[in-house]
């Protein structure tokens, strides 16, 4: 796979889209905290449980006064199983439950995931299918394509006590009522290696969405990511 | 609830992660460093090259010694050259195509390979040439072979026996006798996939 043909296909893509969705510009700001715990199982099977939260600190349309609103949006809680299906490549299932103020939403999950080792970086490929299901709203299906690369700032991997950047993009294809969409995300994040076992990122996770209806909804999470290895 | 949940989860992740903070583990790592840090004897050393384009310095540091290493691209070919601390020269390696190794010796690595691994791929090929560092550029540089020089054949393997597959690492002599081999461990990578 090449890396720059990835990154300027990219580029070129959310330029497109941020052009073409200049009339209904509305937007999202917020903050994502996440905890992730990975737990290594017998044989080539792991465990992986995230818990991640998401705070409002702002919504309106471009060009207008956006309004400060800050509100506590959701949580999700996952479990996921996976099995390593290959030199460097992985199939998991699991079920995440997500947590708003009023309702719980179900949603299980199938993916899979290879890591190549690249001169100086490293890219991950990961494919998920998910079916989300809530008392109020029917099903929805979604069909997800992630690529992520982890570029040391320091050397030629990135070893404890050390700064990476994580830069990725995703699509996600949902289908919901017979309605479908497609939303795109952006994800530039500084990561640092606190030991074998502790991981902290924190940067930009951008997605856009509803753009095809030509009403897109830009949403600016400040993630911050914490990995954590049992 | 937002606010407490957030208070709840870094609570939890300090009682789950007692060490986090202390950094006392031991590791291994390689960082970047800069042409001013690398010691005279080991720039010398490169000058014979008349390399023109980057060279890259890294500084390996491991449980018990520390080595530097130089890495540049020349004649299209990968060049990895590493010395000791001090800026000793220790070896030469040069990147190169499976078909590049001599028939004989490929085919007696072949063959061990295929008694350690059911099925196998070289992914990679390294010439590794140590000894005395005048015969090792001399070798390298004009082609011309010298006793001083020793060569050996670094291979990057994808091993697969049974439901198992691993990425090994080999050292086979010119001749094609194995001298060592160990398995390629895979840095963590649950950043990248969730």
């Amino acid at each position: 796979m090449n890396t720059k043909l990835l990154f300027y296909y990219t580029a070129l893509f959310m330029v497109f889209i941020l052009g073409e969705s200049k009339a209904q510009l509305t937007y999202q700001t917020g903050l994502l905290p996440a905890v992730n715990f990975n737990y290594k199982l017998a044989g080539d099977w792991s465990l992986n449980s995230k818990l991640e939260s998401r705070q409002r600190l702002s919504s309106g349309t471009f060009n207008m006064d956006g309004q400060a609103d800050f509100d506590y949006v959701l949580t999700d809680i996952s479990l996921i199983a996976a099995r390593k299906v290959g030199l460097n490549a992985r199939a998991s299932g699991g079920y995440l439950i997500r947590i708003t103020d009023d309702k719980a939403i179900h949603r299980f999950i199938q993916q899979f995931a290879m890591t190549q080792k690249l001169s100086g970086l490293r890219i991950a490929h990961r494919l998920v299918t998910d079916q989300t299901f809530s008392r109020d709203e029917l099903p929805e299906f979604r069909l997800r394509y992630r690529w992520v690369t982890e570029i040391p700032l320091n050397g030629q991997s990135a070893d404890p006590k050390e700064f990476y950047l994580k830069v990725g993009n995703e699509y996600l294809n949902s289908l919901q009522d017979g309605s479908y969409d497609l939303e795109i995300r952006g994800l530039p994040l500084l990561g640092y290696i606190i030991d074998e076992k502790n991981k902290l990122e924190g940067g930009l996770d951008y997605r856009v969405n509803s753009f095809l209806r030509g009403n897109a909804r830009h949403t600016f999470w400040v993630s911050l990511n914490w990995f954590i290895e049992l | 609830m937002g606010n407490h949940f957030i208070a709840i989860l870094f609570i939890l992740s300090f009682l789950l992660c007692p060490d986090l903070l202390s950094g006392q583990q031991k590791y291994e790592s390689e960082s970047r460093m800069r042409s001013e840090e690398v010691p005279t004897e080991a720039m010398h050393f490169l000058d014979a090259f008349q390399n023109k384009r980057k060279v890259r310095w890294y500084l390996e540091e491991g449980l018990d010694r520390k080595s530097i290493e130089a890495k540049f691209k020349l004649n299209r070919q990968k060049y990895s050259i590493e010395f000791d601390a001090l800026g000793q020269f220790e070896d030469v390696e040069i990147e190169i195509r499976k078909k590049e190794i001599p028939e004989s010796t490929l085919e007696k690595i072949k063959s061990q390979l295929s008694l350690d691994c059911g099925k196998f791929k070289i992914q990679k090929v390294q010439t590794q040439y140590s000894g005395d560092k005048s015969a090792v550029l001399s070798t390298i540089t004009k082609a011309s072979r010298s006793d001083a020089v020793t060569i050996k054949y670094e291979l990057v393997v994808k091993c697969k026996s049974g439901n198992n597959s691993s990425l090994l690492e080999y050292l086979f002599s010119e001749s094609g006798e194995k001298l060592a081999v160990s398995e390629i461990v895979f840095k963590n990578s649950s950043h990248l996939e969730y």
